[in-house]
């Protein structure tokens, strides 16, 4: 009999790759466990998810069973070995708990960098030149009466922090670089990828790169030790004027502490696709005119979304023909 | 000392239009609040009595109205170089202007970065949908009506540039960083332009359209090319196809382009210009994907200041080396 692997959400793009990527190597399962209970029931000795060795998960799951926390990870078969998330953060499962068990979980950082990335610029470019308050004016038959040029800017000859330079950052340091911006980045080591005309910061010479930054764009995962990093005190140690870029997580920045520093005018805008509690949006952050405010569209594009289908599916691939796959995260290296 | 004009108030610039002409011209500020006062401070004894040039923006046609045929007809003969300030021209009767033994200059560099990185927001705001993204949002209704099969990527995907002019030239740079594909159109082919931008002659006009996910205009706009964007033009774009406008409304038949985007020929617009501006065609503001803009492309104080200063060093040239270096076209020897 062949293995068997869960499908926990459904796929939109990638059912046809699905059937070949699998046809001859495992059985392929479909969640439909209506609720948490029930699916752990189903999972029991004897349940239909009895024998499933590895489960292609993405976080349309959560609708019906919740977060892959503690408590669900102990309730997952013995047989299960491997997770395969659809995405870049996967702070939707507790890591540490699928290591004490020996689950091994991959994720797909490279798919969603070019998109994400994409974000980042659009918010960068609406942020300086104050685009997304212009078309609200145009939009309210305004036409561009309110607009100030003084404190719209290009964004050639300006510098750009990325704080984490993974794959989205270096990305959007590529598209940066176009320009060019200067770019400048924090990150917890030195990246070996970023080009010659990426400067480091170390943790040292943090306070020194967020002086000298027109826009600060936040890339890094959330953590338990990265919930609330980009605080108050970092706010305040970038230049009035600044502008703050998340297409990150909306914990890794202080909500209340931006919001006091756009209400001072220490900030000169924000552009943000991530919120902390989405699909919930702090109502303040609607009244700031030039605050640009997507809806986590980062990699909301069919084109996207179908690489990073395909990729977290190849990862279960290898997992159940391998024992291993390109895309293991860092806890479970 | 000869006399000069600045016809539209500098915004920017000030001091250094103090430095520029400090020994060399008596700067005249245009103050006339309507046409026939203007008229009459040009004339002998009058307050504009002299002056050998003039500086222009835009503004000065909220007063005075545009420089047509009979504006260029009141100027006295002393008048021989009018700096323009813009990359567009066409409240400038440039005919009349020939006649008269009057040279008119532009500012075709300062704008190619503001405008480009425009073009480039309007891009991405149409094929990934963010404009409309944000609209859904700040009506509360999270991302719910976005569909990701019809976002796109940038990435991969065919830019035809109308025009590879120093705009277009600077949006091909920008856009190759991801990069797309840059195909381009434009009367004769721009020596300037790289290996990678590929050149389509009249002949092949069809078979460029035909190919592009995204087509952006960058011609200037004159008896010849206004509705050059015309139904037949818009027809050969596939279905889906975005168009970007940052060059002139007029450029385009915009109730062809409404029609396309009605019956679902076009997937979307992102227009910075319209053919009667301030005025907004109501009906644009009902299609989801249009992201418009209120004529931003250079709307920073930075670009500003580049172009007043370059106006006014192309006046200063017509003073101290008989001639400025941006003589349009039409005044070329």
């Amino acid at each position: 009999m062949p293995p068997h692997v869960l499908l926990c959400g459904s796929l939109s793009w990638a059912q046809e790759e699905c059937q070949e990527l699998f046809r001859g190597v495992a059985e392929v399962l479909h969640l439909d466990s209506p609720s948490r209970d029930e699916f752990f029931a189903d999972c029991k000795p004897g349940g239909k998810y009895d024998a499933v060795v590895g489960i292609y998960r993405n976080n349309l799951s959560r609708g019906y069973i919740g977060v892959f926390d503690k408590e669900l990870i102990a309730h997952l078969p013995s047989s299960l070995k491997w997770i395969a998330h659809q995405g870049a953060g996967y702070d939707n499962i507790d890591a540490q708990a699928c290591k004490a068990r020996g689950i091994t979980i991959s994720n797909t950082p490279g798919a969603v960098d070019d998109a994400t990335a994409t974000t980042a610029l659009y918010l960068m470019i609406s942020a300086l030149r104050h685009f997304a308050q212009a078309e609200r004016d145009l939009r309210a038959g305004n036409w561009k009466y309110a607009h100030n040029a003084g404190s719209a800017h290009d964004l050639t000859g300006r510098t750009l922090a990325i704080l984490g330079l993974g794959g989205i950052g270096l990305r959007f340091a590529e598209l940066a670089h176009a320009f060019p911006m200067r770019v400048v980045y924090h990150s917890r080591n030195r990246n070996p990828e970023a080009p010659e005309w990426c400067q480091y910061f170390d943790a040292e010479r943090l306070d020194e790169m967020l002086t000298q930054a027109d826009v600060l764009s936040v890339h890094v995962p959330l953590r338990p030790d990265t919930v609330g990093f980009v605080d108050e005190r970092m706010i305040r140690k970038l230049k009035k004027g600044a502008v703050i870029v998340n297409t990150a997580r909306g914990k890794v920045i202080d909500e209340d502490a931006m919001i006091r520093a756009l209400e001072d005018g220490h900030l000169g805008g924000v552009g943000l696709d991530v919120y902390p509690n989405e699909p919930n949006i702090n109502p303040r952050l609607l009244e700031f005119k030039n605050a640009t405010l997507l809806p986590h569209m980062g990699a909301s594009t069919g084109d996207t979304m179908k690489k990073m289908e395909v990729r977290a599916l190849t990862n279960l691939r290898d997992f159940v023909m391998c024992g291993t796959c390109a895309d293991i995260v860092p806890e479970c290296r | 000392m000869v006399r000069v004009m600045i016809c539209g108030d500098l915004a920017w610039a000030h001091k250094e239009c103090e430095e520029l002409f400090r020994g060399i011209a008596d700067v005249i500020r245009m103050d006339s609040s309507n046409r026939d006062e203007f008229f009459a401070g040009l004339q002998k004894g009058g307050k504009y009595d002299g002056i050998v040039g003039i500086y222009r923006h835009n503004i000065s046609a909220d007063y005075i109205g545009i420089f047509d045929k009979e504006l260029i007809a009141k100027l006295p003969s002393s008048v021989k170089w009018i700096a323009h300030n813009g990359a567009g021209y066409d409240q400038i009767d440039v005919t009349a202007c020939k006649e008269r033994g009057i040279t008119v200059s532009n500012t075709p560099g300062a704008v190619d970065d503001a405008t480009a990185t425009t073009a480039l927001y309007l891009v991405i705001s149409a094929l990934r949908h963010f404009a409309h993204a944000e609209q859904n949002l700040r009506a509360g209704k999270w991302k719910s009506g976005h569909k990701a099969g019809n976002a796109h990527d940038l990435t991969g995907r065919t830019l035809a540039i109308l025009g590879l002019g120093g705009i277009g030239l600077r949006l091909a740079e920008l856009a190759h960083a991801f990069p797309m594909r840059i195909v381009y159109y434009s009367r004769g082919k721009n020596p300037l332009a790289p290996d990678w931008c590929e050149y389509f002659e009249t002949d092949r006009l069809d078979e460029m359209l035909a190919q592009a996910d995204v087509l952006s205009v960058h011609v200037p706009l004159r008896e010849d090319t206004e509705g050059m964007v015309d139904e037949k033009m818009i027809r050969k774009l596939k279905k889906g196809t975005v168009i970007v406008n940052t060059a002139r409304g007029k450029v385009i038949d915009e109730a062809a382009m409404i029609r396309a985007l009605e019956d679902g020929h076009l997937g979307g617009v992102g227009l910075d210009v319209y053919p009667n501006e301030p005025e907004v065609n109501p009906r644009l503001l009902e299609f989801p994907n249009a992201t418009l803009l209120p004529h931003m492309g250079t709307e920073t104080c930075d670009s500003q200041k580049k172009m007043e200063i370059r106006a006014l060093t192309n006046l200063l040239d017509y003073l101290t080396k008989g001639q400025g270096s941006d003589i349009i076209p039409e005044h070329k020897q």
